[in-house]
């Protein structure tokens, strides 16, 4: 067994769940999802959050806006649909039974 | 002293070290070739350039005007490489990779003569190409040489692409042979220019 592999395995299922999750709450552009994310250490590098926005984009979850910067070039802001809040939701119930059949087993 | 190069990224346009750029240009076509599989790879390419372009303008101050090597490593480390993506990625995105090693006879524009016909045809076999040319002399002496070789050069197709010529010589198609052959052809470039 590779405890890397497991540790990565356990944090991707986890990671498209924390996206939705940080856009639940605001409308957010990549960078500050990205800033979230590390915080929290779901994401090691970078690159990993930008092929699952444009899926969550695809599978009509998540929907984007321009909206000019003054620090630069304009910035894709990206919300959460009404599916992407259905979804979510959905997703906040299982983690919630996962945690506890977690903690059931591990503290008995 | 170092020449720079001037390039656009993300809407940006930077000064960047020679030696910095050409690093640069290979960690972005590795990732062109780990997202060519995926629906609007275009998009989440053009969403990293973007982010890359931010970090790289976090990176110059009024007295630091030029992107170096090691911000250009730097950055990688942080976006991550192919490996390093695909390693938070599921594992079926992985596997598309792997595709068996096709096999299939090509003409060979880099090594050929005519048509590149016998280069081929070598690298099909693994053999040398000296004596794929001298059956085919010997045919042609015969006489029917030059109508198989023109039959072959209606037939086989050119191994554009760095897949392609990867197929010929039988080798699976995947991200660590393609990076091979491109560095080899980058290498090559650079020899032919002396640089």
């Amino acid at each position: 067994m590779d405890l890397e592999n497991t540790k990565a395995q356990m944090r991707k299922g986890i990671l498209e769940y924390c996206i939705l999750s940080v856009l639940s709450r605001s409308s957010c552009y990549a960078s500050d999802i990205i800033k979230e994310l590390k915080e929290a250490k779901v994401i090691v590098v970078e690159g990993t959050l930008y092929p699952l926005l444009t899926r969550q984009k695809n599978a009509g979850l998540l929907s984007y806006r321009w909206e000019e910067s003054q620090q630069g070039p304009p910035r894709k802001y990206y919300e959460l649909t009404k599916e992407g809040r259905e979804y979510l939701a959905d997703l906040d119930n299982s983690w919630d039974e996962l945690v506890e059949s977690v903690n059931m087993i591990r503290t008995r | 002293m170092k020449i720079t190069v001037s390039i656009n990224l993300g809407g940006y346009s930077f000064n960047i070290d020679e030696d910095a750029y050409s690093d640069l240009k290979r960690y972005l076509k590795n990732l062109e070739l780990h997202f060519a599989g995926e629906e609007s790879s275009s998009e989440i390419l053009s969403d990293i350039e973007a982010r890359m372009s931010e970090l790289f303008r976090g990176k110059l101050t009024t007295y630091k005007q030029v992107i170096t090597i090691e911000d250009v490593h730097q950055v990688i480390s942080v976006m991550g490489t192919p490996e390093d993506i695909s390693a938070n990625e599921s594992t079926s995105n992985r596997e598309k990779f792997a595709s068996p090693g096709y096999h299939r006879m090509y003409r060979d524009p880099d090594h050929r003569i005519i048509g590149g016909i016998c280069a081929g045809i070598a690298a099909y076999w693994n053999i040398e190409v000296w004596i794929v040319r001298l059956i085919f002399f010997c045919l042609a002496m015969m006489g029917v040489g030059v109508l198989i070789y023109f039959i072959l050069y209606i037939v086989l197709p050119e191994a554009k692409t760095t897949a392609q010529k990867i197929e010929m010589k039988g080798e699976p198609v995947n991200i660590h042979n393609i990076k091979e052959s491109v560095k080899k052809e980058f290498e090559n470039v650079r020899k032919n220019m002396n640089l």
